[in-house]
C-alpha cells in the first residue's frame, strides 16, 4: 500500500522582510563546576574562520556564536526577529564594506545566527546593518496535527523529511540522537525565540557529541518543543547545533529546535548529511 | 540532631535590606500551558495569606505559588538577584521596617537567564495575623547567616540557602563513610527543568515531570526535601550522573512547559558521600514550618 504523500502548508506562509543589526560582541565571565572564572570571547559580533560544518567543541570561548548575530534594537521588533527568522532564511548586508553579501540564517540563541561566506565575513563588523527575509512561522504538515515546527523555512523542512515510512511515519534525518539528561538550561523558556543548551561536559554525553559541528541536526528524546521545552516521555525535538559550549555547568552546545513530535509520528534516520551546510547546500 | 562539625562560628550574620515583591504579570510573555491553551494564574510575588509550609504544593489554583511574603532585592527594577537574593538562606529571619520579626525565609525562586523575566524572589513563612498587616513594596530586612557554611569534616559536600539553624533541623545522620538525609522522593535527572544552568544560589530548580525514581511525589509539601539523582549543583545545576543534589520544596506547581514545583537547593555532592533516603513516614515540611516558628517567634536575638 503506497504511504500518505507529504504536503506542506508551504503555499500559505508570508514572506516578510526584517531588518536587524550585527549585535556587539560580548566578553563572557563564566565559572566552571570547580570554581574557575574565566573570561572568554562570548556571544554576539562576527567570529571569523568559523563556518556551517567545522567542529562545535574545542573552541576557547563562550558560547562562541558562529558566523553574524543579528538583533534589533527596540524590543518588540528584536521580538519579531527573534521569532520570525527561520533556518535557511536568506540574510543580505545592506550597509558596510560587504554590503550586498548574502547569508542563511542558521540557528537563534538570543541573538538570530546567520552565516556567510569566509571573505564576506572578513568584512561585516558589529552596528552594520542586514535585512532578513523571513519565512516559516506557522509551517505544517498537513494530516500531522501534532508534528510542530518551529525557526524552520519551508526549504529546510523539505530536505529534512525524506518521506515516510510503512507505518507512514515520518522520516527525519538526523546525525545524533541524544537521551533527554542532555537537555539543559532553556528548559521552561520560549521555544520559538530561544534555543536550549545540551549538557555535553559529562560522560556519557560527553562521547555521545565530541564530533558534533555546527549546523549539525540532532535529536533529543523525551521532549516535547510543541509549546516550550519540557519534558514528556515518548516524544522527540529534532534541532541544529547553533552555539558553542561554555565552561558553566548547565551550559553546552546551543540547540535550536526545529521540529517536534510524538515517537509514533516520526522516524529518525541518521546520516552524516544531516547537515545545515549540506542540506541547504 | 546531628552532630557534623561546621564553621558556623565564622560565618557573618549580615543585615541586608530588601522590599516585598508586588504579584507581577508578565503580559510580554506568552502565558501558555503545556497544552498551548491560555493560562493566568496568581502565584508569583505578593503575599500569599494561608499558604503555609507543610501544606500540599498542589493545594491552590496556582503559577509557581511560594508560601507567606514573597521578598526581592530593591535596587533595581526588575530585581535582580542582589545581596539579598545571593546572602539569604533558609531559616534565617526576617524583620519589618520597625524591626519586628515577621517571619523565617522558606524558599527561593529565580534563575533564569541574566535580564531575563527575572521574578527573582526568597519566600518568608509567616503567620497570617503577620500577613494580614504586610503589603507589597513594604522595606524588609533579612539577617543573613549562612553563605559560607561548611561542614568541616565533609569538604566534598558543598552546601547552599542553608542557615545554620535549618541544618540543625535536617533529619541527616552519618552512616559508616556516608552522610544520610531523609527525603520525601528522588527524582531523576531527566525531569529537572527550569533553573538548569543557573547559580546555585539562584532561585531554584523545577521538577517538570512527576516520575520519581523513588518515594512519592503525590503528596509534596512546600518545605519538604527531595533529591535529584544526577544532578551537581557545585556551582550552578547541571547533569553529573556520580552527584546528588538535595533541597527543600520551594513553590508550587507551574502549567507552563518545562518547569513544575520549584526544589531549592542545600546540599550536593558525590553519591558515595551523600545518600538521600526515602522517608514514607511524612514529609519535613511540617517540621519546617514548626521551626520557622521556633525561630521566628522564640527570644529576641535568638541562635547568638
Amino acid at each position: 500500500m503506497a504511504t500518505k504523500a507529504i504536503v506542506l502548508n508551504a503555499g500559505r506562509l508570508v514572506r516578510t522582510r526584517l531588518s536587524a543589526i550585527i549585535q556587539p560582541t560580548r566578553a563572557n565571565a563564566a565559572v566552571a563546576p570547580d570554581g574557575r572564572l574565566q573570561v572568554r570571547p562570548g556571544q554576539g559580533g562576527v567570529a571569523l574562520g568559523i563556518a556551517l560544518g567545522s567542529p562545535a567543541g574545542g573552541w576557547v570561548a563562550d558560547h562562541l556564536e558562529p558566523g553574524v548575530s543579528l538583533i534589533h534594537p527596540e524590543p518588540a521588533a528584536n521580538g519579531a526577529l527573534q521569532t520570525l527568522a527561520c533556518a535557511g532564511n536568506r540574510v543580505t548586508m545592506v550597509d558596510g564594506p560587504a554590503a550586498g553579501a548574502e547569508g542563511v540564517v542558521f540557528g537563534k540563541h538570543g541573538a538570530v545566527l546567520a552565516m556567510f561566506a569566509a571573505t564576506d565575513l572578513a568584512r561585516i563588523a558589529p552596528g552594520e546593518s542586514a535585512v532578513v527575509v523571513t519565512e516559516g512561522v506557522g509551517l505544517a504538515v498537513e494530516g500531522e496535527p501534532d508534528f510542530a515546527c518551529h525557526s524552520c523555512s519551508p526549504r529546510l523542512l523539505e530536505r529534512l523529511l525524506v518521506g515516510r515510512d510503512p507505518r507512514d511515519r515520518l522520516r527525519v534525518l538526523i546525525r545524533r540522537v541524544l537521551p533527554a539528561e542532555t537537555a539543559a538550561a532553556g528548559i521552561g523558556m520560549p521555544v520559538w525565540r530561544f534555543n536550549m543548551d545540551l549538557h555535553v561536559d559529562q560522560e556519557p554525553l560527553a562521547e555521545l557529541t565530541r564530533d558534533l559541528r555546527f549546523g549539525d541536526i540532532v535529536a533529543v528524546q523525551d521532549q516535547d518543543h510543541r509549546f516550550g521545552r519540557q519534558y514528556r516521555k515518548g516524544w522527540l525535538c529534532v534541532g541544529v547545533i547553533a552555539h558553542g559550549v561554555s565552561i558553566a555547568g548547565g551550559h553546552g552546545f546551543g540547540f535550536m529546535t526545529l521540529l517536534t513530535a510524538p515517537g509514533d509520528r516520526i522516524v529518525l534516520e541518521q546520516t552524516d548529511d544531516a547537515a545545515l551546510g549540506r542540506l541547504l547546500g | 540532631m546531628n552532630r557534623l562539625r561546621d564553621n558556623r562560628t565564622q560565618i557573618v550574620r549580615t543585615a541586608v535590606a530588601g522590599r516585598i515583591a508586588p504579584v507581577r504579570f508578565h503580559t510580554e510573555t506568552l502565558n501558555i500551558d503545556r497544552n498551548g491553551r491560555l493560562t493566568l494564574l496568581p502565584g508569583s510575588g505578593g503575599i500569599n495569606l494561608d499558604v503555609h509550609c507543610g501544606d500540599p504544593v498542589d493545594q491552590w489554583l496556582a503559577d509557581h505559588l511560594m508560601v507567606g511574603a514573597s521578598i526581592e532585592d530593591a535596587e533595581s527594577l526588575p530585581a535582580s538577584p542582589g545581596a539579598l537574593h545571593l546572602l539569604a538562606c533558609l531559616g534565617n529571619t526576617v524583620r519589618d521596617a520597625a524591626g519586628r520579626t515577621i517571619g523565617v525565609v522558606a524558599g527561593k525562586r529565580g534563575g533564569l537567564a541574566p535580564d531575563f523575566f527575572p521574578p527573582n524572589l526568597v519566600a518568608v513563612e509567616m503567620p497570617d495575623t503577620v500577613a494580614e498587616l504586610l503589603k507589597p513594596s513594604d522595606r524588609v530586612v533579612v539577617e543573613a547567616y549562612g553563605r559560607g557554611l561548611v561542614l568541616t569534616d565533609r569538604t566534598e559536600l558543598v552546601l547552599a540557602n542553608l542557615s545554620p539553624s535549618l541544618l540543625d533541623a535536617m533529619p541527616l545522620r552519618e552512616e559508616r563513610d556516608r552522610l544520610v538525609v531523609d527525603v520525601t522522593a528522588i527524582l531523576p535527572a531527566r525531569v529537572a527543568g527550569a533553573g538548569l544552568g543557573s547559580d546555585r544560589w539562584i532561585g531554584d530548580l523545577e521538577i517538570t515531570e512527576m516520575e520519581p525514581l523513588i518515594g512519592n511525589t503525590a503528596s509534596l509539601h512546600f518545605g519538604d526535601l527531595v533529591a535529584f539523582d544526577g544532578i551537581d549543583a557545585r556551582t550552578n545545576r547541571f547533569f553529573n550522573p556520580e552527584c546528588v543534589a538535595i533541597g527543600a520544596v520551594a513553590h508550587g506547581p507551574s502549567p507552563a512547559p518545562g518547569h513544575g514545583v520549584g526544589v531549592t537547593i542545600l546540599m550536593t555532592g558525590p553519591r558515595s558521600v551523600l545518600q538521600p533516603q526515602i522517608d514514607s513516614s511524612s514529609g519535613f515540611g511540617a517540621a519546617f514550618r514548626r521551626l520557622t516558628h521556633s525561630i521566628a517567634f522564640a527570644t529576641p536575638d535568638n541562635g547568638h
